[in-house]
């Protein structure tokens, strides 16, 4: 019974993550495959990405980068394995310790059978997740497999989704035991987190020297880059991770037993006195609510601008050899010396990152009001203007000091790689993610009015949108009409363009139109409860 | 302080023909309801007769299909803001912010509100065992509930709107509550009280309210209201009880050997005239009680409301 029901859950998300996972691959491959079509163009790439030490302790080593298959194990495998994981984490935290938190464990647990049956059953079904997960990237990865460009078979295709499919099960795994340690989900989640950064952290100390190259084996990740998919496959890595997964599950189950419902393991931190501070209108208490969320997410995008800074200039000589390249982005209007041209790819994933982070903004507008917890405060003398007011407020801000940040910590990224960037351009091209982000905000909240149940589906749904059309587009060269539909694509690929304030000027007021529909329509709809 | 004019005194809610439909369920129908400042009005029904959105359309949380309804003169969906300021609603249920803890939300929720008598509201602590030093993720239900109940008697609002606030409060908590309402009723705020709790409701309003499917079906004082159902009769006789089926004003007679039980509509001397003298040992008559008197409404025997016929 409870294996089912997760199950159901837990498979759902999987089909979502897979897909994206397979797309991720297939564009990848395709764009490696029509871009550097010479045996020449290729080996200068793995001349210059081969054997940067920088590239290597994030993606992982490089075995091979001339053939498509190579390139796709090695741009892709880190990156998916890390998402993996992280889904992994977080689909374990919400389905073991959520529920318990949300009382339905309890329903389970008092019935015919033991905690740790109840919880065995739960991790069963949960582990439904990462197989499908592997499934469906794998069929993706056979079907743009069979294209004539890319060549990769069935069988060496199903390995490589196992070897992103293994760290998503093996940190779910991770997940379950934080959950029986941990007495709130959030908990629960940072030491899970804690965990693979630690496992992310070791894994980059090996991949960047010769001399560390054995300390791969004492982290997950590395584990899932020893099997070596797509080029020179070697199982001897499956072991561990399945030897890994197996005996979480199992620590999990045990642990199930020895505590009492609704608290973990390692409980008793509750005494601490609350810290009394923001509590004084329904802006500061929403301000309160979401510092270290924002914190957090100002702190990945920050590092991950710095560190896309700091490979800026490898990244301009990339773009300096690939002719294909060049013309792909001087298409977009993008002109300037390597560097620049390659960070304004670059500051296309934090755009799109900022604007995760919009859509989270809109997701948790409609959470408020669906738990419930809306309700004190507009039955209170604040009007329902004021407390969306200062949400938008809020969302916007963050969004803005985001976009500062990223162009910011760009800059000190490339002054510590010696690129010689300027600083304006490059804050410019901060500024210029914040009109995307903001759109997509915009359509949370004109949902939030018209569709309260759409909120988070329209949100996280355009801009996963905007980055599939953004990917897919660029892979198959083509589609100008399938770019036109990405708002990534609205904004000028700053740096190495000026921003087109039109076009965002445009997006502003098409949010601040959607903003001020949504609101009127929300202060004039019920307020449907928890 | 000038006096005010009979005709210058707001009354404390009074709504106009106020419908609310979710689609095709008609929620509420038609309520004209009048609350007089300083009363404590008990209001009943059954679950999904249409309490809960009485007063989520007097706190604008919904809007309603046709009507109007208005708090202290200030209508409720044109004027909410000034409409809140002047109450405190303790819901049945609440959902707080887990990380908070208790004293946090109390001083959220006074500064939020505008008002609180900070003597008041630490007496209420005290009075109700209320532990504020927790995380609210680690209260229980009946913890929560003290919460919400300091949360509005410490406002001192001029209407307190609960609903069902004493869910999960155990007897002493209660007792407390209780003492809550005459305080607050002592100082001239006025209360409306929706509950299950008859007994509660028994004891602590003016007047009362019932609801059915939407429909005001009675509103008056207990005693305006036992006048409108039978008194109920039990006499015990020497010899075999007696048929009284005859005798005009009585229904549901049932006779078990030597005991007959009826109820009487109107005047009871046709049936003390019927029995007089048949051997009486005992006899023995109460007034119905509001959960008889609650009953009779719902039962399976009463007809359904008419709008029409509501007050």
């Amino acid at each position: 019974m409870a294996a089912s029901t997760t199950a159901r859950r837990s498979v759902r998300s999987g089909v979502l993550r897979g897909y994206v996972f397979g797309v991720v691959v297939a564009s990848q491959s395709l764009a490696y495959a029509s871009t550097y079509k010479t045996a020449r163009s290729r080996t200068a790439l793995a001349a210059i990405f081969g054997h940067n030490a920088g590239l290597a302790a994030i993606n992982g080593q490089a075995y091979d980068l001339t053939t498509t298959a190579g390139f796709t194990a090695w741009k892709c495998l880190m990156f998916l394995a890390l998402a993996g994981s992280v889904w992994g984490l977080l689909l374990a935290t919400r389905l073991v310790r959520g529920e318990e938190e949300a009382g339905r464990f309890e329903l389970l647990a008092v019935g015919p059978t033991t905690r740790r049956r109840a919880t065995a059953e739960t991790l069963a079904g949960l582990g439904a997740g990462p197989f499908v997960l592997w499934a469906i990237t794998a069929a993706v990865t056979i079907a743009v497999g069979h294209s004539s460009k890319v060549r990769i078979g069935p069988g060496a295709a199903l390995y490589f989704a196992l070897a992103l499919a293994l760290p998503a099960l093996v940190f779910a795994g991770v997940g379950a035991v934080t959950s029986e340690l941990a007495p709130t989900r959030r908990q629960a989640s940072s030491w899970a987190g804690l965990v693979l950064g630690a496992s992310y952290a070791v894994r980059m100390v090996a991949d960047s020297s010769n001399g560390t190259v054995w300390l791969r084996w004492l982290s997950p990740l590395g584990w899932a880059e020893e099997l070596h998919p797509l080029y020179a496959p070697d199982p001897l890595a499956l072991v561990p991770l399945v030897a890994l997964a197996g005996l979480l599950a199992g620590a999990a189950v045990v642990l199930s037993g020895r505590r009492d419902i609704g608290t973990g393991v390692l409980a008793g931190r509750e005494g601490r006195a609350g810290s009394g501070r923001l509590l004084g209108s329904a802006g500061a208490l929403a301000l309160r609510l979401q510092r270290s969320t924002l914190a957090v997410w100002a702190g990945g995008i920050g590092l991950g601008a710095l560190l896309l800074g700091s490979i800026a200039t490898d990244g301009g000589k990339l773009v300096a050899t690939s002719s294909t390249l060049r013309n792909d982005l001087s298409r977009i209007g993008a002109t300037g010396p390597g560097a620049t041209q390659y960070l304004s790819i670059t500051f296309v994933l934090v755009a799109l990152l900022v604007a995760f982070l919009a859509a989270g903004e809109a997701a948790g507008l409609r959470a408020e009001e669906a738990s419930g917890r809306l309700e004190p405060l507009v039955v209170a003398p604040v009007s329902r203007s004021r407390w969306l007011a200062g949400r938008v407020a809020i969302a916007a801000g963050s969004v803005l000091a985001c976009g500062v940040l990223a162009g910011a910590l760009t800059f000190l990224g490339s002054v510590a790689s010696h690129a010689r960037l300027g600083a304006g351009p490059l804050l410019e091209a901060g500024l210029n993610i914040v009109p995307p982000a903001l759109c997509v905000f915009g359509a949370g909240v004109l949902a939030l009015g018209l569709v309260p149940r759409a909120v988070a589906p329209a949100a996280y749904g355009l801009v996963a949108w905007s980055f599939l059309a953004e990917l897919l587009g660029a892979a198959l060269h083509s589609n100008r009409l399938l770019l036109d539909l990405s708002l990534f694509h609205q904004m000028a690929p700053a740096p190495a363009a000026a921003p087109d304030w039109t076009s965002a000027g445009v997006m502003v007021g098409l949010a601040l139109a959607a903003v001020l529909v949504g609101g009127a329509a929300f202060r004039r709809r019920d307020l449907a409860g928890a | 302080m000038s006096e005010r004019k009979e005709s210058d005194v707001q009354p404390a809610i009074r709504t106009g023909r106020l419908t609310k439909h979710y689609g095709a369920v008609k929620a509420l129908r038609d309520l004209d309801l009048e609350v007089k400042e300083g009363e404590v009005i008990g209001y009943l029904g059954p679950n999904g007769a249409g309490k809960s959105t009485t007063i989520r359309l007097l706190l604008d949380l919904v809007r309603p299909t046709s009507g109007r309804a208005e708090v202290f003169g200030l209508d409720c969906q044109r004027q909410p803001v000034e409409v809140h300021r002047r109450l405190a609603y303790v819901p049945g249920e609440s959902a707080l912010w887990p990380s908070l803890t208790g004293r946090e939300i109390l001083h959220l929720l006074g500064r939020v509100h505008g008002s609180v008598d900070d003597a008041y509201r630490d007496e209420l602590v005290e009075r109700f065992s209320f532990d504020p030093s927790r995380r609210a993720r680690a209260y229980s239900h009946g913890n929560r509930q003290k919460l919400m109940l300091i949360a509005a008697f410490m406002t001192r609002a001029d209407l307190l709107v609960l609903d069902e606030p004493t869910n999960g409060l155990d007897p002493l908590m209660e007792q407390e509550f209780r003492r809550c309402v005459h305080e607050a009723r002592a100082r001239g705020q006025t209360v409306f009280l929706s509950s299950h709790i008859l007994s509660e409701v028994e004891a602590l309003c003016d007047r009362v309210g019932i609801l059915r499917e939407g429909v005001l079906v009675e509103m008056g004082t207990l005693s305006e209201l036992r006048h409108l159902t039978a008194l109920s009769v039990e006499a015990t006789f020497d010899g075999e009880a007696p048929d009284v089926s005859g005798v005009p004003g009585v229904t549901a007679v049932e006779r078990a050997g030597r005991t007959l039980r009826c109820q009487v509509q109107g005047p009871v001397d046709p049936l003390l005239q019927a029995i007089a003298g048949m051997g009486v040992r005992e006899l023995v008559s109460r007034e119905p009680s509001l959960e008889e008197l609650f009953l009779a409404h719902y039962g399976p025997q009463a007809a359904p409301p008419d709008p029409a016929r509501a007050i």
